[in-house]
């Protein structure tokens, strides 16, 4: 049972603002939405002072925004700032999916697929949110593809501020973590994209300290992250992706360990796909980070041997070295 | 089923999107809209009945007559448990995706077309043109850099596509070699990582193998006869695990991987304990020496000792 039966629940009254706004075709005033649409009405009626209102009302707006809903304010002609006698607005055609956005059956099979990669993770909701709104055109479905379970994994808590913060364009602020050291610095970032290289996550943008392009890994990323409000240019972020991509992917080129690996073992199986070459005295694997790549060698323990580089040997030996020594003790 | 509790902002999405779908339904069980829309059937029925309540604003202040709300058939619903919308006040059209929505489905779409027989059949291409124009805003870029898939994915593929048998080498860490033959039932990719979950032949079980142990794979033209057996979870432990302790600080605890999902994690303050079932206790020696020292094996002795001589092994390559 309801505990306060005048008051009709928030979503109502956003529904509601969202039916109003799209049935208008000049517009609606604040005031006229305040004292008809059902929500606002009630508690207005209940005695719901003016300012409360006007505050719910911005409140509702940014919300509706934040779903994607676009409400457009028609200023005064005359003069565009004054918004007292501002009419507010939203319009189908910027409201709902184009009419002429089709889905074939085989398309909608394969979103299905992809909807289902993110797993349990903070992203599922929205892919499946999405995929549902496509679905609602009523569009046939082809069998589904079956025999997959891709997945797509986010264990950061960095992601979803960094997201928005993309969306909308913001400067973060983290404590960062460079690889190798201990010690956290903090980072002012305008973010650009994020991108998954080699199974991790990485936040692309501009390091406004070091004045540079700069990629980040989220592991690494040791504070929350702070959504300032600071904006910067939309514009920056195109294309941000595929450079973000392609400076991984020119570190991988340039940074490749000389390793020695023991025939028949784990250790070939998992790096024999990746070598780019191979000689007499070991095989080429590229890599992008020295931190990363020396815990995964250094799980092979006896079945690779870093020849080169002589830092990468070093690492994976402080590795072993920690383990062994951790292990020495009776244990307890 | 969500993690998260819906808040008012979610519930106001999923109504919106609510009636159009129930208009290109037509009618359609409270129980499957419910599914449809990853809720339960109670908060389906809710939002329903909220529905009727919401409509075009009053004339002047007055109570809408009962044409400005949306409808249902009550009868219908109450001894049918079915939805069907009688009256639509607006709100028929499917609205746009947000930047967020957009931003999940166009990086799950670059994973899914870096898949044998999906990407291939250029309907991926379409699809993320498509995606960005039905965006109500720009989505963040969120790339996800895919790996070439070499011909022990491409045939393992094949064969859960044509449901028949594929036959392969198979190394498992410190095991011999040995030939299996297996029902395909689902490759699941993970973490980068490929693998194939299947009714082995020779251990007459489902069992769940890594691809980059996989080698000369060959397609037979035997029938696949478990193709639609239910699966475990892909790292769930079998029966004849063992179980090893394990003592690490609490920041550690996700770094465990794959081991995580399937732990036991104890203790408060700094430390924690994890208790863990392994198929084979040998394997924790690479998990040990991959944290280097921030993962302690406590028991069992033996599983202690391996990591020891594993590091220690290791070691002596650069002394």
């Amino acid at each position: 049972m309801p505990t306060e039966p005048l008051r009709s629940a928030p979503e109502e009254r956003l529904v509601n603002l969202v039916v109003a706004l799209l049935a208008t075709e000049q517009g609606l005033t604040k005031d006229t939405i305040l004292s008809s649409v059902s929500g606002y009405r009630e508690q207005g009626a209940a005695g719901a002072s003016k300012d409360a209102l006007e505050k719910m009302f911005e409140r509702d707006k940014d919300s509706l925004r934040s779903l994607g809903v676009p409400i457009e304010t028609i200023g005064d002609y005359a003069d565009p700032d004054d918004l007292r006698e501002a009419r507010y607005r939203v319009p189908t055609s910027e409201y709902s999916l184009p009419v002429d956005i089709d889905f074939t059956p085989a398309e909608i099979a394969v979103l299905n697929l992809a909807s289902g990669v993110w797993g349990e993770t903070s992203m599922s909701a929205s892919a499946r949110s999405g995929l549902r709104k496509i679905q609602a055109l009523g569009i046939e479905v082809d069998a589904p593809i079956i025999g997959y379970a891709p997945r797509i994994s986010l264990r950061e808590p960095s992601f979803a501020p960094l997201q928005r913060a993309i969306e909308q364009a913001r400067v973060v602020e983290f404590d960062y973590i460079k690889g190798g050291s201990d010690a956290a610095h903090r980072r002012r970032v305008q973010p650009w994209a994020l991108v998954e290289y080699d199974g991790r996550w990485h936040v692309y943008g501009f390091d406004a300290r070091q004045d540079a392009e700069r990629t980040f890994l989220l592991s690494r990323i040791a504070s929350d992250v702070v959504v300032t409000r600071t904006s910067f240019d939309l514009a920056l972020r195109e294309g941000a992706g595929e450079k973000a991509l392609a400076g991984l992917r020119a570190v991988a080129d340039r940074q490749q360990a000389r390793l020695q690996v023991e025939p028949g073992t784990e250790a070939v199986l998992r790096l024999h796909r990746r070598a780019v070459g191979e000689d007499d005295t070991g095989c080429l694997v590229p890599y992008v980070d020295a931190q990363i790549f020396a815990d995964e060698l250094a799980s092979y323990g006896p079945e690779v041997r870093v020849i080169d580089p002589p830092e990468l040997a070093e690492v994976v030996a402080a590795r072993l070295r920690r383990a062994r020594d951790l292990h020495t003790e009776a244990g307890g | 089923m969500r993690a998260q509790p819906l808040v008012a902002t979610d519930r106001a999405s999923l109504i919106l999107q609510l009636v159009p779908y129930l208009i290109s339904k037509g009618e359609v069980t409270v129980v499957d809209a419910a599914r449809d829309f990853d809720v339960e059937p109670a908060e389906m029925r809710s939002m329903v009945e909220k529905l009727t309540v919401i409509g075009l604003p009053g004339d002047g202040g007055f109570w809408q007559m009962a044409n400005d709300l949306f409808d249902i058939d009550w009868d219908l619903l109450d001894e049918q448990d079915t939805i069907s919308i009688t009256n639509a006040v607006g709100l028929e059209r499917t609205p746009r995706l947000t930047a967020r929505e957009a931003a999940a489905l166009l990086a799950g779409l670059q994973m899914a077309a870096s898949l044998p027989g999906v990407g291939d059949s250029g309907v991926v291409q379409g699809l993320l043109a498509k995606l960005a124009a039905g965006a109500s805003s720009a989505p963040a870029e969120v790339i996800v850099a895919t790996p070439v898939v070499d011909d022990v994915r491409t045939t393992v593929a094949e064969a859960v596509q044509r449901g028949v048998a594929v036959s392969f080498a198979y190394r498992a860490p410190d095991a011999p070699v040995t030939t299996r033959t297996v029902d395909p039932v689902k490759v699941h990719i993970a973490d980068g990582q490929w693998y194939l979950q299947g009714w082995c032949h020779l251990r007459q079980a489902i069992r769940t193998f890594h691809l980059d142990r996989v080698s000369d794979v060959v397609l037979t033209d035997i029938p696949s006869t478990h193709q639609s057996d239910a699966l475990p979870g892909l790292f769930e432990p079998g029966e004849t695990d063992v179980v090893v302790e394990l003592r690490c600080r609490k920041d550690v605890v996700p770094l465990l991987g794959e081991f995580a999902a399937r732990a036991v994690v104890r203790g408060k303050g700094e430390f924690r304990t994890v208790s863990l079932r392994v198929g084979d206790e040998r394997s924790l020696k690479r998990l040990a020496a991959r944290l280097g020292g921030d993962v302690e094996i406590v028991s069992p002795a033996s599983a202690r000792e391996a990591a020891r001589a594993w590091a220690d092994a290791g070691l002596a390559q650069y002394s």
